[in-house]
């Protein structure tokens, strides 16, 4: 089985993790949705799952409209007018929640790299074919694009001295 | 009582610090550093009573954090707050001398279960 079609497998559990994650950060309800995330500025968190099973890489991507994620991070950091950079820092760490337990849902033996995050329009989706979710909460669409195979450039790496002790395990 | 949260995100370390209060743990000091190096000097400076960190972060990482306070004989109680919360890290985590792993999106629950023995309300 592919990396992809395990995740098509898992599709409902990666709705769950948007929900669920959505929720706790924001303290709202949240709910799937299946339409297309509208055009206009958003602000986007990419990380990447190394798979030492097969040394493959996924790409988990999140991207949020600019309105809900400066919401996001207002209520997250307690500010009434979030910077850009705390809007950055939101999204990047809702983008290393997704992506953690994406990588606990598939993998096992694995590295997750650090967040990288961006604001910006007309951001074209990674190459490849990708798993998508989207939810719903106060009003505004989440999605989550998990894309196997996606370019890993410009995204950064913990030091790894951890990945070691994951050797010595197996 | 002295709490260093140690996490690269501002946002994440905020969340931490609210959850804690909403799990009823109030009252108590709470310091901030950034990552595992950081939380490294900042424990051997201010002398915490608890260390509450991420796993996943530049510079130093969460559990070369712990290992490097446990061989140099620190016993300091210590949980990791992470996204990452696969049996092989709870495992691994166990084995260095963490007292736990909550798992991000987490409750108020799971820092009452969790840091219940070691933090008072």
């Amino acid at each position: 089985m592919t990396t992809f079609e395990a995740l098509a497998e898992v599709q409902d559990e990666l709705d769950a993790i948007v929900i669920d994650v959505l929720g706790s950060v924001l303290d709202e309800e949240a709910a799937p949705a299946y339409t297309e995330l509208p055009e206009g500025q958003v602000a986007w968190a990419r990380l990447a799952i190394h798979d030492a099973a097969d040394d493959s890489f996924t790409v988990a991507e999140v991207r949020v409209g600019i309105a809900l994620a400066r919401v996001l991070a207002g209520r997250m950091m307690y500010v009434a007018d979030p910077g850009d950079d705390d809007v950055l820092d939101a999204v990047a760490e809702l983008g290393n929640i997704c992506a953690g337990n994406v990588k606990s849902l598939v993998c096992h033996d694995a590295r997750l790299s650090l967040p990288t995050a961006g604001i910006g329009s007309g951001l074209e989706s990674l190459s490849g074919a990708a798993v998508r979710v989207r939810a719903v909460v106060l009003g505004h669409l989440v999605e989550l694009a998990v894309t196997p195979g996606a370019s890993i450039e410009g995204l950064d790496w913990p030091p790894t001295a951890v990945d070691e002790e994951l050797e010595r395990q197996r | 009582m002295k709490i260093l949260v140690v996490d690269d995100s501002k946002a994440m370390r905020m969340i931490v610090v609210r959850t804690l209060r909403q799990a009823g743990f109030n009252g108590h000091d709470v310091v901030e550093a950034e990552n595992g190096k950081e939380g490294l000097e900042k424990t051997r400076e201010l002398k915490p009573d608890l260390v509450l960190s991420d796993w996943n972060m530049p510079e130093m990482t969460g559990i070369e954090f712990l290992k490097a306070l446990r061989g140099s004989g620190d016993s300091t109680p210590f949980c990791f707050v992470t996204s990452e919360g696969s049996e092989e890290m709870r495992a691994m985590a166990s084995a260095a001398g963490a007292l736990g792993l909550i798992a991000k999106p987490f409750t108020d629950d799971a820092f009452r279960d969790t840091l219940g023995s070691v933090v008072g309300s």
